[in-house]
């Protein structure tokens, strides 16, 4: 099914806006007669979807990170829907959809309780949505879940059916979404192409990792890094 | 575990099946729009296949132009979306457009009609009441600023005469906008005329031998210096220190003139070397292009009423509404001797922040593409402005020492110090504080070793002038940070700030106490795995990890006051319990019952049954209860609070449940609201002291059941205990404060009243202190400290009261400021209630300085 502007490509920005529907929504959206009118909501509805969240995290914390873009008037804290405990989702309520736009935009992919939350919009919460859909009564993607995640309950299937099964999981296990390698098939300007990438993509390494001849390791903490020297505290 | 056959249907959201893109059939126009504007939109960014870019590009655009208006529309919508989002792109387009133009002048003619008629457009929009804003609106006169730059950079294809008529046009509107409001600053005509003059080096940035443009360049200079008067205004009001400035305060209007004819100067040195030259590139120029028609600008009658820029056309152009001044972080001879930011009193120094605060602000909705952007502005900029990207102090030290005539300035400081300015930028900000920390948490993990240590240097500027600085961008600083440590396993070097604590930590109102306490505090309010905040600390800093609002020993007081010849073990308060269900009190088991009561479903409940039970304590325990009031309100208030304590929702919950029975019961008290809302706030924040900022919120939830007021939960925060007021420097009672204040401000029908007692209270404090420090003519400054010094009590004590009056002061102005709108109705009462209450001199004329200025905002 064609999701009429959101599926028209535009020209009027000079990169992408993130303050649009997921592909995730837009995919299921496709599926459902009722998908764009739901897009639509979605885009005034002043309401989010805030994802892979710890199940530690409280309602505060929500609170105190997601009160920075806007005046909250309500979360609705996700739930096992047996055991009515936090199952790492959640959805928050601002007063206008300026602030629930803001909040994609700006908040998506930060860090709470050391994870990268996932952030989507969502056409307005009704009841019965606070609860997991998971056969067990927590999220489904858990469900689905093969590696151990400390903060969402640690092993989601069971001992047995990890050993020996890995190749049925394995299907099933995130993939990184593709990174731009866009195709160039216009004849005009076709061959310098992979070269132009290449270089660019120097570039932006010289540009990032800078000075540093080492590859950063994955868990390195930038605060203590030892380049500045204390002597150079300014003003002392 | 077995899978239901389409388990998608069944998703939480999160959708772990690969994907298989579908094969999209585009129409070919589409098809190639969808190949070749991606490459416009990224040009420059790798400077080796940027000749080749050129080439193949216009090739294209020679060919395809003209055949069909889906490509046509696309290419100038991607065009104008770079002009106006990312201008450091701007010669690479003019530059493309100018090969276009060489091979098809129809295109060539075609793109300079257009951004011709959008310059008309953007200046009618001007003062147009409709004109329609987004986040990302810039505004209408920063894309005059924008478009006309672009235009400029067209020089070596549009007639001298006619873009110089555009300027000549512009700079006649800001002298008139100027003389007409008289001695006033004109918002709008230093806007035009700092933007104007900006735009001027780059009509040589493609023609640098044209005597022609030279002569007329230098004619309308000379218009520009000898017509337009710059005003001088300083308003205290919206400094970001208080007092001992780290730096002095550049205004760019003061500064704009000289820095561009500097640049124009020799020749036009520093021109030559701050832009590439891209002419070898150019090819043969055909005849000089002419503007259709000629360029209409507003009225000036209709345009003064938008030229206080003040009714939000746009987040770059509200910038102006107080002078622009340059935000500075990174001052000279810190880490050596010489700068790692390009002064904004050269051209360049003053283009670079502009160009960041372009892009920062019109591509807010893409913070990914910001954060890259800004750390490689330098590509687009003569090699060798900049040092290598990266390049740590240390290094940079030896670099300078061996060679000291390489460049110094160092990009990542020059972004970071823009969106520095752009959180601290007073007296309002342009995003949401979110959009610009997440940018530089962003911008942090996208190269965290060469970021976090320049990160680090702000820190500690901000920290070693915690003294000095605005009161309100402590806490911007405090949220800052604390967004920054949250997203970097709360790791930071607290040995550096050690000594502060070993000093000052009996303070209550030493700023640097204050910060670290309320930064730590935030900190766990951020995590729910509170060793990660408590291993981040250094011994010294431990104590600061008990959240107590007051302490343990008030808190017993406040709780043992509520009785009368019966005493508890105060090893029995718990955080987040209720104490009265212990059973050391009497009456234990009837709140075990009204707790049973606020549990029960609404139609189960009758306040008869309620009432009963607090008849039942009062017949058994009135000889223990002397208030018995005040008891009841604590009880009740505090056994809500406990039913709802698993969660905000479950707290608002029970409150709204629970509203009309508590309007009947405190009903039937014969005291007047304001006593009994002290009450209920008091039960709530007391229940809440291991977390004020729960209390805080849930004091909102009773003021939102109209419960209390904004005003009860104001005198509440400014109440001193013992002499220490929290509402001073407690940062959930400070957010509290300001969340009410702006809450009512927002409301069509705002309550002066509340402003009103605000400030008077806050002026008491400032006046209880005066006295009590016994200066009662004396300004009274807070000496500077030495760490390393052994202060006794008395000396400490008398600092504290200085700080305190310092913290006071600090709020006044920060609520004078914040609520301009708000206390400028009031300020003719202010204005001699002070003069009656106020009897220390340099308070009075603080305020008074502060009453005039905040008609200036």
């Amino acid at each position: 099914m064609s999701l009429a502007e959101f599926d028209e490509l535009r020209w009027d920005h000079s990169c992408d806006r993130l303050d649009v529907p997921s592909n995730y929504l837009k995919r299921k959206a496709r599926k459902t007669p009722s998908g764009l009118e739901e897009l639509r909501k979605s885009m005034v509805s002043a309401t989010i979807y805030v994802g892979n969240l710890s199940f530690y995290t409280s309602e505060e914390q929500l609170y105190e990170l997601f009160n920075k873009c806007g005046t909250i008037e309500r979360i609705i804290m996700g739930l096992d829907r047996f055991k009515f405990t936090p199952c790492g989702f959640c959805f928050i309520i601002y007063q206008t959809p300026q602030e629930a736009l803001a909040a994609l935009k700006y908040l998506s992919k930060t860090k709470l309780d050391d994870r990268e939350i996932t952030i989507d919009l969502d056409p307005g919460f009704e009841e019965g949505r606070q609860f997991g859909r998971g056969k067990n009564g927590g999220q489904v993607s858990d469900e689905l879940r093969f590696e151990y995640d400390a903060s969402r309950g640690g092993f989601y299937v069971p001992l047995e059916n990890r050993i020996g099964t890995v190749n049925n999981f394995g299907a099933r296990r995130i993939r990184e979404p593709n990174k731009g390698h866009y195709h160039h098939v216009h004849h005009h300007h076709h061959h310098h192409h992979h070269q132009h990438h290449q270089q660019h993509q120097q570039h932006q390494q010289q540009h990032q990792t800078a000075a540093v001849a080492v590859a950063v390791p994955a868990k390195v903490n930038p605060m203590e890094v030892e380049e500045e020297l204390d002597s150079y505290i300014p003003g002392q | 575990m077995i899978l239901s056959k389409d388990y998608e249907e069944e998703d939480g959201y999160r959708d772990f099946r690969p994907r298989y893109p579908k094969r999209q059939r585009l129409p070919p126009v589409v098809q190639l729009c969808k190949d070749m504007l991606p490459d416009i939109r990224t040009i420059g960014e790798s400077v080796k296949a940027f000749e080749e870019d050129i080439k193949f590009l216009s090739e294209a655009i020679i060919n395809e132009f003209g055949n069909d208006e889906y490509f046509n529309s696309a290419l100038l919508s991607t065009f104008n979306a770079l002009i106006l989002e990312q201008p450091h792109k701007q010669p690479a387009i003019a530059l493309l457009t100018m090969v276009v133009n060489s091979g098809n002048e129809v295109a060539g003619k075609t793109i300079v009609n257009q951004f011709y008629e959008k310059l008309q457009k953007w200046i009618s929009a001007s003062a147009d009441d409709d004109f329609e804003v987004t986040s990302n609106e810039t505004g209408p006169w920063n894309k005059v600023k924008l478009t006309l730059r672009f235009l400029s950079l067209l020089s070596p294809i549009i007639s001298v005469e006619e873009i110089i008529g555009v300027y000549r046009k512009l700079f006649e509107l800001a002298v008139e906008l100027n003389k007409a409001s008289g001695e006033k600053r004109n918002p709008l005509s230093e806007a035009i005329y700092t933007n104007t003059l900006l735009d001027i080096p780059y009509l040589f940035f493609f023609n640098r031998e044209s005597e022609e443009l030279k002569l007329k360049v230098q004619d309308l200079m000379l218009y520009v210096e000898s017509n337009y008067f710059v005003k001088k205004v300083d308003l205290s009001l919206t400094r970001e220190y208080n007092k001992n400035l780290p730096y002095a305060p550049v205004q760019w209007v003061q500064v704009v003139l000289t820095n561009v004819k500097n640049c124009l100067a020799n020749d036009m040195k520093e021109l030559k070397n701050l832009f590439p030259d891209y002419q070898h590139m150019l090819g043969s120029l055909p005849a000089e292009l002419q503007f259709n028609d000629p360029l209409v600008l507003p009225e000036l009658e209709k345009l003064l009423p938008f030229s206080g820029l003040d009714k939000g056309l746009g987040s770059v152009d509200s910038m102006w509404k107080t002078p622009r001044t340059a935000f500075q972080v990174y001052l000279p001879n810190v880490v050596g001797a010489f700068s790692t930011v390009v002064p904004v009193t050269s051209y360049a120094g003053m283009l670079f922040d502009d160009i960041i605060v372009d892009i920062v602000e019109s591509l807010e909705f893409n913070r990914h593409e910001v954060a890259r952007q800004v750390v490689t502005l330098d590509l687009y900029f003569k090699p060798g402005i900049f040092t290598e990207p990266g390049l740590s102090v240390a290094q940079l030290l030896a670099q300078h020492e061996e060679t000291p005539e390489l460049s110094t300035y160092k990009i990542e400081d020059l972004a970071i110090e823009n969106i520095l300015g752009l959180i601290f930028k007073l007296p309002t900000v342009t995003q949401s504080f979110a959009y610009f920390y997440t940018l530089l948490v962003e911008i942090c993990q996208n190269s965290p070793k060469a970021i976090a240590p320049v990160f680090g240097r702000a820190f500690r500027l901000f920290y070693n002038n915690l003294d000095n600085m605005d009161h309100e961008l402590k806490m911007r600083y405090l949220d800052w940070f604390s967004i920054q440590m949250s997203n970097f396993n709360f790791s930071w070097k607290w040995n550096e700030w050690e000594q502060d604590s070993i000093a000052f930590s009996k303070s209550f109102y030493n700023p640097r106490i204050t910060f670290a306490k309320n930064l730590i505090r935030k900190e766990l309010r951020l995590t729910s795995n509170r060793p990660d905040v408590e291993d981040s600390l250094t011994v010294e800093f431990k104590q600061y990890l008990d959240a107590s609002y007051i302490t343990k020993n008030q808190l017993t007081a406040y709780y043992q006051s509520l009785f009368e010849g019966f005493e508890f073990d105060p090893e029995i308060i718990k955080d987040n319990d209720l104490l009265f269900k212990n059973e050391a009190f009497p009456f234990h088991d009837k709140v075990q019952l009204i707790l049973d009561y606020f549990h029960k479903q609404q139609l189960e409940k009758n306040v008869s049954e309620l009432e009963s039970l607090l008849e039942d304590i009062r017949t058994t325990c009135s000889a223990q209860i002397p208030d018995f009031d005040r008891f009841t309100v604590t009880l009740l208030i505090q056994a809500l609070v406990y039913s709802g304590n698993r969660s905000l929702s479950h707290a608002n919950k029970y409150i709204s449940d629970a509203k009309n029975d508590l309007v009947m019961i405190l009903g039937k008290i014969a005291l007047s609201d304001v006593v009994k809302e002290q009450w209920i706030i008091e039960a709530v924040i007391r229940y809440w002291n291991c977390n004020s900022q729960n209390g805080f919120l849930i004091v909102d939830s009773f003021k939102h059941s109209e419960l209390v007021t904004a005003k009860s939960i104001l005198a509440f925060s400014f109440s001193d205990l013992n002499g220490q007021n929290l509402g001073l420097v407690e940062a959930t009672s400070i957010e509290s404060t300001f969340r009410t204040l702006t809450q009512l401000a927002l409301q069509q029908t705002s309550d002066i009243s509340v402003f009103e007692f605000v400030f008077e209270r806050l002026v008491t404090i400032a006046n209880e202190t005066i006295s009590q420090l016994g200066m009662p003519d004396e300004e009274i400054v807070a000496p500077l400290v030495d760490n390393e010094s052994m202060l006794d009590d008395d000396e400490l004590s008398r600092l504290d009261l200085m700080w305190k009056y310092e913290s006071t002061m600090g709020f006044i102005k920060s609520i004078l400021r914040k609520y301009s709108d708000e206390y400028s109705i009031l300020l003719d009462k202010f204005k001699s209630d002070v003069d009656q209450s106020v009897s220390h001199e340099p308070t009075r004329a603080q305020l008074n300085q502060w009453f005039q200025e905040i008609c200036e905002l």
